[in-house]
């Protein structure tokens, strides 16, 4: 009986002792900072005497959002009650205690009317307040900036959020390298004010890490659709390719817009679409887009025609798919860059050619129309040519490039830099992989426990890419 | 609204950065949550996007444009005339636009240096175009008499068959830098050098 005591006591009593132990360490804290226990209301002199004083250097925040974070169920509650103490605080100086209270004070529910007065206080907050104290506190941060987007929604004026969201991606960003959660919905605002060019400024970075795939779904096919409305064919391409080839579970509504796109983005500047995928696309976007876009790869078929009039059949056919997918506006490009194509054929068959046969084997009324899509084409750098109004006839010349000027070395060169760096960032990806756990555990159940291929597992990321590789071959 | 870095720009001629600053000013117009539609320059702000030949941002913004104001401000629609004669690709069109309009005075500088511009290219684009050309067309690009089109181009070199009414185009020499420095060939070592390891 005796030695049960004992035994449950000595069980009991380590844990006993540890909690002591722990409770004795919160109130050394709070001794020494903050007593938690004794924070309500009547303290909230010490909530921004506590900002106040901790908001100078980086040690001092870390502090500060520790002790933040403990209040976050108090400020809570008392959320209605914060707003006089904002006052108190300094934006620009006190940002990381400014937008636990900010926070805190726009999460209930408001009237339209209120909506007016958090829009412009949350905007003006993002203007300036410190970068590096707002990272301390992202997901805060991005909880202000999601109910600033959502308010100018709901007060259907989305061109107010354009300016914020844009301040607010390049705070939060540590690197133009990061794609934020917040770049879709920045995209979104620009589409829905009609304000496309300041969306370009961003789509210019090329972006290396993103934490969820769905930001750069949306990211990339607004994006492309920025592309889209400023006639950056090349880029939007870009765009809706990474949608189409990204890695992806399961079939997802974006995916099946962005393919529509990009099958006719891709007549429209390349001329032709290529139905097989690239190898690295996932099989559930390789199973499926075809079957949600079938009209679409009509018109691809139609459009390998050559001919202007089977692609008109084609779109009248199918004019309700594409109205109510909004591709219409987009559709007609298609069919007008039939034009530019069928012309630009003829240039690979003909040194010189007569306006008139050239109305009529691309389907133009009159040789005068043929010319202004001449002129046009060669303006926009299309084809290069003359047109001699004397005789009626074109002559077609070749690019006139000889890739020596200073100007196009300058291109060379900024092309190398560039594929210079992203092969230096896929050496260190390929590293990081290598020494992955992850990786290196499935390679290890595939190949059972023969040791000399394990090695050799590890290492092809590094072959792969290395000079060696071709040496070898 | 402080609309001091506009009248500035306008001031010192600088057109070409009339549509950034209307931009800027206007996002942050927005922001504010202040109701400047009735008041905004949109006709400055059209042509400041037609001068930098950013059809695409013109379009964009007439869209944005209120219909009141639309009716309203006569000159804002005799702006967009332009952009949308030029997204036509209406070529000659557009110096009617710009003429049968009477622009307000904050207008006229900055629109007298677009049309001004806009001749020149149209001019250099013909140039670069066409061999030959009628004189009567020549005119229609450059929105001028026949007169003084055949005087303009012949200034540049360009050659006049009075029997077809034919001109003959002269095409200029491109000079293009092609010297390269050292820090080219230091450029190039270090590729190599990439490459290698």
């Amino acid at each position: 009986m005796f030695t049960f005591f004992l035994s449950m006591f000595l069980l009991i009593f380590p844990l006993t002792y540890n909690r002591k132990e722990k409770r004795k360490f919160i109130i050394n804290e709070g001794e020494r900072r903050f007593d938690l226990m004794n924070l309500s209301m009547s303290s909230v002199e010490s909530l921004v005497a506590q900002i106040h004083g901790l908001s100078s250097n980086i040690g001092e925040l870390t502090q500060l959002r520790n002790y933040l974070k403990q209040c976050d169920d108090l400020l809570r509650t008392e959320s209605t009650r914060l707003a006089p103490l904002l006052t108190e605080l300094d934006p620009s100086v006190h940002s990381l205690g400014y937008l636990y209270i900010l926070e805190a004070c726009t999460s209930a529910p408001i009237s339209k009317d209120q909506a007016n007065k958090l829009v412009l206080s949350v905007a003006r907050f993002i203007n300036v307040c410190a970068a590096e104290q707002i990272r301390l506190a992202p997901e805060k941060f991005i909880s202000i900036c999601k109910r600033l987007m959502l308010q100018v929604m709901l007060l259907e004026d989305p061109m107010r959020g354009v300016a914020p969201l844009l301040t607010s991606i390049r705070k939060l960003q540590s690197s133009t390298e990061q794609l934020t959660t917040l770049h879709p919905d920045f995209m979104l605002l620009c589409l829905l004010s009609k304000c496309y060019k300041i969306g370009l400024s961003v789509l210019e970075d090329d972006i290396f890490e993103v934490d969820l795939p769905r930001d750069l779904f949306l990211y990339c096919y607004y994006g492309g659709m920025i592309c889209i409305g400023q006639k950056q064919f090349r880029k939007a391409l870009e765009l809706l390719h990474n949608v189409v080839t990204a890695p992806m579970p399961i079939i997802s509504a974006i995916a099946v817009e962005a393919y529509k796109k990009y099958i006719l983005v891709s007549l429209i500047h390349l001329g032709q679409f290529a139905t097989s995928f690239p190898k690295y696309t996932s099989s559930a976007a390789q199973r499926n887009l075809k079957n949600f876009s079938q009209s679409y790869l009509e018109l691809v078929n139609s459009y390998s025609t050559g001919k202007v009039s089977e692609v008109e059949k084609c779109v009248e056919i199918y004019k309700d798919t594409f109205g109510s997918d909004n591709n219409l506006g987009l559709v007609k490009q298609v069919v007008s860059s039939m034009y530019k194509r069928n012309i630009q054929r003829l240039t690979q068959t003909y040194l010189t050619l007569s306006l008139q046969d050239i109305a009529n084997t691309v389907q133009l009324n009159s040789p005068k129309e043929a010319e202004m899509h001449v002129l046009q084409m060669i303006q926009e750098g299309d084809i290069y040519a003359t047109i001699n109004q004397k005789d009626g006839m074109v002559r077609f010349l070749e690019d006139p490039e000889q890739y020596k000027t200073c100007e196009m070395i300058e291109r060379l060169d900024f092309s190398i830099q560039r594929i210079m760096r992203l092969s230096k960032k896929l050496t260190t990806m390929n590293e990081v992989m290598s020494c992955d756990p992850s990786y290196l555990g499935k390679v290890h159940i595939q190949l059972g426990r023969s040791g000399k291929d394990l090695i050799m597992m590890i290492f092809i990321p590094f072959l792969l890419n290395s000079p060696y590789e071709e040496r070898r071959n | 609204m402080d609309f001091s870095a506009l009248n500035e720009a306008l001031a010192f001629k600088s057109y070409d950065k009339v549509a950034g600053i209307c931009d800027t000013l206007m996002f942050l117009a927005a922001s504010e949550g202040v109701s400047y539609q009735q008041d905004w320059p949109y006709a400055i702000h059209l042509i400041g996007h037609i001068y930098v030949n950013d059809i695409n941002s013109a379009r964009f913004l007439w869209k944005k444009i209120p219909l009141a104001v639309k009716e309203s401000q006569p000159e804002v629609s005799a702006a967009w005339k332009i952009g949308q004669r030029l997204w036509i690709k209406d070529y000659a069109s557009v110096h009617e636009a710009i003429r049968e309009f009477i622009w307000s005075p904050q207008c006229q500088g900055i629109m007298a240096a677009f049309s001004e511009m806009y001749t020149k290219r149209m001019f250099e684009l013909l140039q670069s175009a066409y061999s030959t050309i009628s004189i009567q067309d020549t005119a229609l690009f450059l929105g001028m008499s026949e007169e003084d089109a055949t005087n303009y181009v012949l200034q540049h070199g360009w050659t006049v068959d009075p029997a077809s009414r034919m001109l003959t185009v002269k095409k200029q020499a491109v000079v293009t830098k092609q010297k390269l420095d050292h820090s080219k060939l230091q450029r190039l070592t270090e590729y190599v050098f990439h490459l290698e390891h």
